[in-house]
């Protein structure tokens, strides 16, 4: 009795805590956004004043003035970054699926290869490939940006998707096998909708790393492989703050809603496994 | 066994594709890349030859990118809504305007001419100062071109010292005037009623305003003429100009300046112990009212920044007595760019008076032609133009205008100033 009481003024006691970090956290992360908001209709916004002191609308109608190449610009950065995703999250599935379930020489070294790219410093890697891409004919194009942000998505991928794999194993497949389904449809039945949610997070970590890329995108796009985050970054660095979180608050906009398109993709497409699999 | 068997095969399948792949379209590049070069060096020759509106014709139809840094929202508009359309109205050529910091752009530049592309994805370049002395020394750039251009013979003076020298660089015809910056500071009248015109004001001012003055920290642009212009206001500016680029000389000859800034540095903010990292920083700690004092080298960024509201109307420009540092940026053509012509043609436009005054009225820009060589309708557009307030007037400007000192000279002094100056 004693103990149980004990224990559930404990939980609660626990409960206040975690509540407290919670939303320490939550303002941690809602209050800098309440800023930036703020500031895509302020002008000037001096101590000590709790409130701007200058309203206007000015960056975003500049921004949004331009839709047409604003559209073009989302348009482009979206394509690029979503198949920059699919394909590692594609790549991605095979290395972690011959890494965790096959046996092979080098598969050590495999792996450290895999994890290289986290290694090395963007910067140094994007000036050597960037002549070895344009002796190829990469350079200057949306494939030879797609495959370098492919390479930096791609150890991303391969962790999350690793560590998926090994908490699913292949004992449920083997099972399917065994009542005579062919390996592929075993794969596609039963492994797959059970990674479901491990894939959602490989994407979305392959998108986002794949639609903030600055420099790579830049060398190997040489400007004329024009996203979102090019056009973005020098008003970052420039003194038009408004300007700034007017294409910050753009930025996590888009990002959202294309997490919330892969997540009802994964959801509409996991919902017709299920059935299949009921039949099965 | 099988299974081990299946993942051999398909990594060597994987690698032989991949072996093939870059082989087929490394020699393919190399092919083209063969035959393009000896197209290219005709193509150049046609160039240098061509009557102005040969290019004009050779040009219509093509695209040109223009390279230059992308921080500033209304010159990124003027670009895109008035000169863009002028040239595709006006010669069928398509602007492509590319954001990017010149350091990235002569690293790509570098990386497109070591991999031997001719056909550069690099046209048009804005540039000036170290940049432009390091890029013609590496070849990177096509000129002389400036003589091609019927608005430079016409309306620019070939030979003032604004366009034969960059940062006291020689131009020899691969540069072009873009448009004329001048060093200016500033303060809110409001806020601090009094304006240091010389070096001992301003001791006077750092003083009064404990804590709430300071400057870029250098190689920062901007806090890098701040601090050759105190340079000048101690040591005078003749010496310079030919000053050997020898550390222990330039340290010799700027000491009493350096003493000078360690001397400000108690009242500085921060008390000189560290600097803003930026200009763009100094910017935003002025308009939040964190520093009294600021300065720019876009003389009339003040009065954009009054009709913006970002600063507030009291907001007033000031100069040294003895003068400001005053520079010219540049458009240059690179040299592998794929289409030089129509590079020419959109520079010549950038150099009209029409634009020119364009320019002016909307970005304030100083212009880079001559008052004198246009006519009265010219003349006019430059007349008529409100430049706003809180200003110096142009002419009392550039009566009070000290020239650049040698590129060289400029990263030295950065040296010396990082070792000599902060948290002394």
């Amino acid at each position: 009795m004693k103990c149980i009481k004990c224990r559930k003024y404990k939980k609660n006691g626990r409960n206040i805590g975690i509540n407290i970090v919670i939303m320490a956290l939550v303002l941690l992360i809602v209050l800098p956004m309440l800023n930036l908001l703020i500031w895509t209709v302020t002008e000037r916004w001096a101590w000590p004043d709790l409130l701007p002191q200058v309203y206007s609308a000015r960056a975003i109608e500049e921004i949004f003035g331009r839709r047409g190449e604003m559209l073009k610009l989302f348009g482009s950065s979206v394509v690029i970054s979503a198949s920059v995703s699919v394909l590692s999250v594609g790549v991605g599935m095979m290395t972690a699926r011959a890494l965790t379930c096959c046996k092979f020489r080098g598969r050590d070294a495999l792996y450290f290869l895999s994890l290289l790219p986290f290694l090395v410093p963007a910067t140094v890697f994007a000036m050597g490939i960037q002549i070895t891409f344009l002796k190829w004919g990469l350079g200057n194009s949306v494939a030879g940006v797609i495959l370098v942000h492919l390479i930096c998505s791609l150890p991303y991928a391969v962790r999350l998707l690793m560590d998926g794999m090994r908490a699913v194993g292949t004992k449920l497949e083997e099972q399917a096998q065994v009542l005579g389904a062919d390996p592929f449809r075993a794969f596609c039945t039963v492994t797959l909708p059970l990674l479901t949610p491990v894939i959602l997070s490989a994407l979305s970590m392959s998108y986002i790393v794949s639609f903030s890329q600055y420099f790579l995108t830049l060398l190997i796009g040489g400007g004329t492989v024009k996203t979102f985050t090019i056009v973005m970054v020098p008003y970052l660095q420039s003194d038009s703050r408004n300007i700034a979180c007017v294409y910050s608050t753009a930025f996590l906009a888009v990002t959202l809603l294309v997490f919330g398109a892969f997540e009802w993709m994964i959801r509409c497409w996991s919902k017709g496994n299920v059935v299949k699999y009921d039949f099965g | 066994m099988k299974k081990r068997l299946l993942s051999l095969l398909l990594g060597g399948v994987l690698l032989l594709s991949l072996a093939a792949c870059s082989n087929q379209a490394g020699s393919g590049a190399q092919e083209t890349g063969a035959e393009e070069s000896t197209e290219n060096t005709a193509k150049d020759a046609d160039v240098s030859a061509m009557s102005f509106d040969e290019m004009k014709e050779a040009a219509k139809g093509t695209e040109v990118t223009f390279y230059g840094w992308g921080g500033d929202e209304d010159l990124n508009k003027w670009l895109d809504d008035v000169f863009a359309p002028q040239m595709k109205e006006k010669y069928d050529i398509t602007m492509n305007r590319v954001p990017m910091d010149i350091d990235q752009v002569l690293s790509q530049l570098a990386g497109e001419v070591q991999a031997e592309e001719e056909d550069g994805s690099i046209d048009m370049i804005w540039i000036n100062g170290e940049n432009f002395q390091s890029a013609k020394e590496n070849g990177f750039l096509y000129g002389p071109f400036t003589e091609a251009l019927p608005n430079f013979n016409d309306y620019v003076d070939a030979e003032s010292e604004d366009v034969t020298m960059d940062f006291a660089y020689p131009i020899e015809g691969y540069e072009a005037p873009y448009g004329k910056a001048q060093f200016v500071l500033f303060h809110d009248s409001a806020v601090t009623p009094e304006a240091p015109k010389s070096a001992e004001e301003l001791l006077e001012y750092c003083k009064t305003y404990k804590g709430k003055v300071t400057y870029p920290a250098l190689p920062d642009f901007t806090g890098s003429a701040f601090v050759r212009n105190l340079i000048y206001e101690i040591c005078g500016y003749e010496q310079f100009m030919d000053m050997e680029a020898d550390k222990e000389t330039v340290k010799e000859a700027i000491e009493p300046a350096l003493a000078y800034m360690r001397s400000l540095n108690p009242y500085l903010w921060n008390e000189g112990k560290t600097f803003p990292d930026s200009s763009t920083t100094l910017d935003k700690m002025f308009a939040d009212g964190e520093v009294v004092f600021n300065m720019s080298y876009a003389p009339y960024g003040v009065a954009t920044g009054i009709a913006n509201g970002t600063y507030t109307a009291t907001t007033q420009s000031f100069q040294f007595e003895k003068g400001t540092l005053g520079n010219t940026n540049f458009m240059a053509v690179s040299k592998n760019s794929g289409n030089k012509a129509g590079a020419l043609v959109a520079i010549n436009e950038m150099i009209s008076p029409e634009m020119q005054a364009s320019r002016y009225e909307v970005l304030r820009t100083l212009p880079v032609v001559e008052y004198e060589k246009l006519d009265d309708a010219q003349k006019e557009a430059f007349d008529s133009v409100e430049i706003g307030e809180g200003v110096i007037p142009q002419d009392e400007l550039l009566s009070k205008r000290l020239p650049e000192m040698p590129a060289e000279l400029v990263p030295i002094i950065e040296e010396i100033w990082q070792e000599e100056v902060v948290g002394k």
